[in-house]
């Protein structure tokens, strides 16, 4: 409990330092996700997707990134463990104190939202990490030329017996493979599982990322899903709006001249980004 | 004016506490909150029961000693006074009136209504001393200070240390007390030399006393009697980063 010697202010400032990383986060993962909005069979958001997967920075970022979440909630249930225990015995009367609304139930919107990041990362993140099955793609085009390549290889004879039996299989499944597989542009496999990448396109496609874009449709065809997701997007904006100011606050930065725009901050941030987030289930579940 | 009082009765610090339900009639209208009590004090010790319990001391808003939770609000339903200065004539006629004493695990209950608020005045001594210089009358302008830091130091000063602060909030949190005892010294050139050794005392003491953290909801500043402000906060989180951040003092533990 090595946690008890820092002081309130400091621990309130890791909450909201952490907090501050998830604020510059979200609106990046928007931006991703406004991709899927683009009708081009999922090109723009499979680009975004791969750089998100395959780039080092990115990935720096995203253990950065979810150490914050764990923090932010840790340090949360933590302290507010600490001001449920500073008055042990509750008052009769509740109180009637004026305050803004949404400052009084942040351990409870913030469990929402906790609740709701099991299932996302259920839903996309697990995936990327091959502990729930989801949905892959394969370009035809990149299929193609690592198949020439290895005909090259078996015409001049640098085969193996295995490696020859495993391309023959490979030749047979993709040639009696279902229409339904292949996208509109033909460009692309999709609706993959796992195992029939590794069929049609060979083992040098074992470590292919998963078709978030097939699957994000698929999700939100689901309409349960997608009003879960909407429901979570109000319910963060109501902690987003409280945060901001909160953050302010608790980084000491109160003044006549720029408070006001910090407030103004917490309106558009609040309303615009849950609202960004809110559009793709709603583009799925009204125009697509 | 008639009322019904629901007050909280407790014997002693370990005792179970409880509810004791009053009816108090014929009051005037311009009588205060604590005459009330008296009039009801005095009906009890005639019945030769024991009086309700309750602080007070200048009965002129100054002092800090009266605090009471009445329906809800520390202080009472009005704003910016301490229930020294609350009348019934903020209460309807027939109005059931529920007096609670502030709860919070720093504030442990003496009796009653009456709770220790030592604990604010140990954040107080934790923040130790503001060094003077003694000798002869210093010429009044020797020490140049703007005049927004005279008002802003004068208006945390103004804190009478009542504890509504602590009642009010959710948390039990004493923030908004010991921002405003941090804040009247650190916003003038006098109180600067053991600022960063003051702030992070004071708030260390405020933990280990068992108050609770901030969540920046502002319960104290609405029902402060002294309108200390939310500002006072900020500056002390302010005080307390660069403390940490930049003084080179030792802190003695
Ligand atoms: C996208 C996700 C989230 C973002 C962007 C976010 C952001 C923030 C920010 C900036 C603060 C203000 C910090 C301060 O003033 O000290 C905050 C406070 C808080 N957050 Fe989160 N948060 C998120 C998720 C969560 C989750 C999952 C929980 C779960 C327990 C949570 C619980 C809290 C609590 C209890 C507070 C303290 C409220 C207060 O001091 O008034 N948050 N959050
Ligand atoms: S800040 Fe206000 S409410 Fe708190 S102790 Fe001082 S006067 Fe009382
Ligand atoms: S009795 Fe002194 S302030 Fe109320």
């Amino acid at each position: 409990m090595k946690l008890i010697q820092f002081a309130s202010i400091t621990k309130k400032i890791a909450l909201a330092a952490f907090g501050l990383f998830l604020l510059l986060f979200l609106p990046v993962h928007l931006g991703i996700n406004l991709c899927l909005l683009r009708d081009d069979g999922g090109e723009w958001y499979r680009n975004a997707s791969h750089f998100m997967g395959t780039n080092y920075i990115v990935k720096v970022f995203e253990i950065v990134l979810l150490a914050s979440v764990l923090l932010h909630i840790c340090l949360a249930i933590y302290l507010t463990i600490e001001n449920w225990l500073a008055r042990p015995v509750r008052y009769k009367v509740r109180t009637k104190t004026k305050t803004p609304f949404m400052s009084r139930y942040m351990i409870w919107t913030g469990g929402i939202i906790a609740c709701f990041l099991v299932l996302h990362f259920i839903n996309f993140y697990f995936v990327k990490l091959d502990l729930v099955q989801g949905k892959y793609s394969a370009s035809i085009e990149q299929v193609d030329k690592l198949f020439q390549q290895k005909a090259i290889k078996l015409q001049q004879g640098e085969l193996n017996e295995k490696e020859q039996a495993a391309l023959m299989a490979q030749y047979q499944a993709i040639s009696q493979i279902s229409p339904e597989k292949m996208d509109k542009s033909q460009k692309n496999m999709v609706n993959l599982t796992k195992e029939e990448v590794i069929q049609y396109c060979g083992e040098d496609f074992k470590h292919v990322e998963p078709d978030f874009y097939t699957m994000s449709k698929e999700l939100f065809a689901n309409k349960t899903y997608s009003l879960i997701y909407l429901v979570v997007f109000v319910v963060l904006g109501f902690h987003l709006y409280h945060a901001i100011n909160s953050l302010a606050q608790t980084l000491g930065l109160s003044h006549r001249k720029y408070s006001p725009i910090i407030d103004w901050i917490s309106v558009f941030y609040a309303v615009l980004v849950p609202l960004g987030f809110a559009i793709i289930p709603l583009w799925f579940m009204f125009v697509k | 004016m008639d009322f019904t009082l629901k007050i909280w009765r407790q014997e002693s610090q370990k005792a179970k506490g409880r509810f004791e339900t009053y009816k108090i009639t014929d009051i005037s209208p311009d009588c205060s909150f604590l005459e009330m009590l008296d009039i009801l004090n005095e009906s009890l010790v005639n019945k030769l029961s024991h009086p309700v319990c309750f602080d007070h001391d200048c009965r002129e808003g100054i002092c800090g000693m009266c605090g009471l939770y009445i329906n809800g609000h520390p202080h009472g339903p009005d704003s910016a006074i301490t229930t020294c200065q609350l009348h019934m004539r903020k209460f309807k006629d027939g109005e059931t009136i529920t007096i609670e004493p502030w709860r919070a695990k720093p504030f442990p209950i003496i009796r009653d209504l009456v709770v220790d608020r030592t604990a604010l005045d140990k954040i107080i001594q934790e923040g130790g001393y503001v060094s003077v210089t003694t000798g002869g009358v210093p010429d009044g302008n020797s020490i140049l200070i703007p005049k927004h830091k005279a008002d802003k130091a004068m208006d945390s000063a103004s804190c009478i240390g009542c504890g509504a602060c602590v009642a009010a909030c959710k948390n039990a949190s004493a923030m908004l007390f010991v921002s405003a005892k941090v804040s009247q010294l650190a916003l003038l050139p006098q109180g600067k030399p053991e600022a960063a050794t003051r702030v992070q005392n004071m708030v260390a003491k405020m933990d280990q006393l068992g108050f609770g953290n901030c969540t920046n909801t502002y319960a104290c500043e609405a029902e402060c009697p002294k309108e200390i402000k939310r500002s006072n906060i900020a500056r002390m989180n302010r005080e307390f980063i660069l403390a940490k951040v930049a003084s080179e003092e030792d802190l003695q533990q």
